[in-house]
């Protein structure tokens, strides 16, 4: 997973997860990617926690002994609590990820996940509570995306996109330097949740990718292998 | 019918239970009426009979006053002599009996002039038997002292009157025991019919229970209450019946088409273990055995994504959507894909269809049916390769067609095709599930639509027909 080297900001992320082998595969893991965590076995020792100390994202399984994760969100959110959270949870219908995340979750993934799916959406996540929601332009290298005049351009030459190109260079910008998955990318900018079956997605990526790193020595769109894309200098 | 009722059990039944409520209250509606009749009856005899007594006796004082004692004495006698309930005795000043037909009268009748009721005997008749019993009398008597100083009495005998309210009593009951018998009968025989009827429905849910799913309620023609119960409960157990039988073909398919990757991804892993082939071998074993459990968790989703479908998902994850966005939002994402693979995909899409949905679902279906497309397309000679997907209204109808020019599916097959894990022979060898199609035919049903499968000549025309917003 060479993605992993190339990020710098730990994290200090809290794990409330029931199934202990489940939670100790993903705290070594997030320990390689240089993330310190914290993790908690039931409902009440979770949100005890969660909102007792300082975390950059919360991890929380749905079903939880003693206390379920859904109140533990909504409790933390209701004393103003915004750290972002990930819901994990075996009910991956469409129906359970909308009171999931009206509960207060930020994202929902659906067991059994990749362990890449989880490290891109929560290094995404940790990323919304910093300004980089509210921007109103991003740069990366010479490229240049104006979100008001929706204009992009690169060493000041200007690039015709389609709205939904648009979207997507949008959503990789805002994420610069982070990996995106597939299934994130479908999700934000076309607003699907499912697994697509074919590389419908690589097909667009690589149309944009025509469009913004043709005829440029040092590509900025790069494909991480694995796990999915990622636009950096 | 297949068993013999019981009284006790003819008793627990509503209808039987309601016939003898009602009866209840009717016999003591009944009974209150009678009272009332009964008492209405007693006070206009009283009175007439009061009334009667009065007049004979204000007539008696003014025979006495007029023409004296004698008189008095001649008209009385003749009155005592008369048949009938007249009560009628006179006596002199001092209390001594003149005449009358009564002789047992209290004191104090005279002692004190007033009304008086009373039991006296009543005078034997002349040819009656010496040893009889002496008949008992009730008098309803007005005694007075009149002008020429003798004591009037002037009565009724009340048993006379208590005989004809007797008569309507006895008549009255006869018509409560009739109207009570009636309708117990008329109560019984209504609750073994409807028992009767209730009882077959009975015997095809013990048979159904006992596992023949394919019983169902006889339906009569009387078209009545019973038989719209019997309808709604045959389509009931068709649904059900139809559901368990989607069940069924899930185990088994599940059983051949979940084990044998499994099978197949123990297999891989165990011979890496074996084999100590060194890293490499191992790491692409791995990564092989990652891949397989992907795809088996992606069968597993659909599986559950249709179950979920099948049953219905609550009314909650339904909302009026733009199904114009949603074509037009697939179409789009799957153009580029199109036209790498050499295919033309076009959007004929009407604006502005709304429909009550799950979005998610809706478009999941069709990128199930685009990617179908795409995958299981052939090109035919000579022909530029295209991909229709259109969203039109037919009347009160939306039609989502996806629709190619390919080779298409023969006839006989395209049913079949909408099962669950069917893959028809040539695809064999192609990636999937093989859920594709029945997740289509299944959000399909869910929306109250349906889903065919049409000949496009050439190729296949998938054809999405849903109820449009009202």
């Amino acid at each position: 997973m060479t993605h992993i080297a190339e990020r710098g900001s730990d994290m200090k992320i809290l794990l409330i997860e029931d199934d202990r082998e489940a939670a100790s595969y993903l705290i070594q893991a997030l320990d390689e990617a240089g993330h310190v965590t914290h993790h908690a076995t039931d409902g009440e020792t979770g949100y005890a926690m969660g909102s007792s100390m300082d975390y950059d994202v919360l991890i929380v399984d749905r079903m939880l002994p003693r206390r379920d994760g859904l109140s533990i969100i909504e409790s933390l959110r209701a004393e103003d609590n915004h750290t972002p959270v990930l819901i994990l949870s075996a009910l991956g219908e469409v129906d359970d990820r909308v009171t999931g995340l009206r509960a207060g979750g930020d994202d929902y993934l659906t067991k059994p996940y990749a362990f890449t799916e989880l490290l891109a959406r929560i290094e995404v996540l940790a990323r919304r509570s910093s300004p980089a929601e509210a921007a109103t332009s991003f740069a990366v290298g010479g490229l240049n995306l104006d979100r008001l005049s929706r204009k992009v351009e690169r060493d000041g030459e200007a690039i015709l996109l389609q709205p939904r190109e648009f979207r997507l260079l949008e959503y990789l910008m805002k994420n610069a330097g982070k990996v995106v998955t597939r299934t994130m990318l479908l999700e934000n900018v076309w607003d699907y949740h499912f697994d697509p079956q074919t590389n419908v997605i690589d097909v667009h990526m690589s149309r944009l990718r025509g469009k913004i790193d043709k005829g440029h020595a040092n590509p900025l769109l790069h494909t991480i292998r694995g796990a999915g894309y990622m636009i950096r200098e | 019918m297949a068993r013999v009722l019981k009284l006790s059990e003819l008793w627990r039944t509503t209808t039987v239970r309601l016939t003898a409520l009602f009866l209840l209250i009717f016999v003591v509606f009944a009974v209150l009426l009678l009272g009332l009749i009964w008492w209405q009856t007693t006070v206009s005899l009283q009175k007439s009979q009061t009334d009667a007594i009065d007049r004979e006796s204000v007539a008696l004082q003014r025979i006495d006053a007029e023409g004296g004692f004698r008189a008095t004495i001649i008209a009385v006698g003749r009155l005592a002599q008369q048949p009938g309930p007249g009560i009628y005795y006179l006596a002199d000043p001092s209390g001594q009996m003149i005449l009358g037909n009564v002789t047992d009268l209290p004191a104090d009748v005279l002692a004190d002039p007033g009304t008086f009721s009373f039991n006296y005997e009543r005078p034997r008749p002349v040819d009656a038997d010496e040893n009889a019993p002496v008949p008992e009398g009730n008098a309803l008597v007005r005694s007075v002292q009149l002008e020429s100083g003798l004591f009037l009495v002037v009565g009724r005998d009340v048993v006379e009157r208590r005989g004809y309210t007797a008569i309507i009593l006895q008549w009255f009951a006869i018509g409560v025991g009739g109207i009570v018998l009636f309708s117990l009968v008329a109560g019984v025989l209504t609750a073994v019919r409807v028992l009767r009827r209730v009882e077959t429905i009975n015997a095809t849910s013990r048979k159904i229970m006992s596992g023949t799913l394919s019983e169902r309620v006889p339906v009569t023609r009387r078209n009545d209450e019973f038989d719209g119960l019997a309808t709604s409960l045959n389509q009931m157990l068709d649904r059900i019946e139809q559901l368990m039988q989607g069940m069924k073909e899930v185990t088994d398919n599940v059983a051949h088409d979940l084990k044998t990757p499994l099978t197949r991804l123990r297999n891989r892993a165990e011979s890496a273990l074996r084999d100590g082939q060194g890293d490499g071998a191992q790491r692409e074993a791995l990564e092989t055995t990652i891949e397989e459990s992907d795809k088996l968790i992606k069968t597993f989703n659909a599986l559950l994504m249709i179950a979920r479908a099948e049953a219905g998902t609550p009314s909650g994850a339904f909302s009026e959507l733009d199904l114009s966005a949603v074509v037009a939002d697939v179409a789009e994402l799957y153009g580029p894909l199109a036209e790498d693979e050499g295919l033309e995909l076009v959007a004929e899409v009407t604006d502005g269809v709304r429909l009550n949905g799950n979005r998610e679902l809706l478009g999941q279906a069709l990128v199930n049916l685009v990617e179908n497309a795409l995958k299981y397309y052939e090109p035919v000679e000579g022909k530029p390769g295209k991909i229709r997907v259109s969203l039109r209204r037919a009347g009160p109808r939306v039609l989502v067609e996806v629709a190619d020019n390919g080779p298409g599916i023969p006839a006989e097959d395209r049913a079949r095709v909408l099962e669950r894990f069917v893959r028809l022979e040539k695809s064999r060898t192609m990636p999937g599930s093989g859920l594709g199609l029945s997740l289509v035919a299944a959000v399909a049903r869910l929306h109250g639509g349906e889903f065919r499968i049409e000949d496009n000549a050439p190729g296949v025309r998938a054809v999405i027909e849903l109820p449009g917003l009202a």
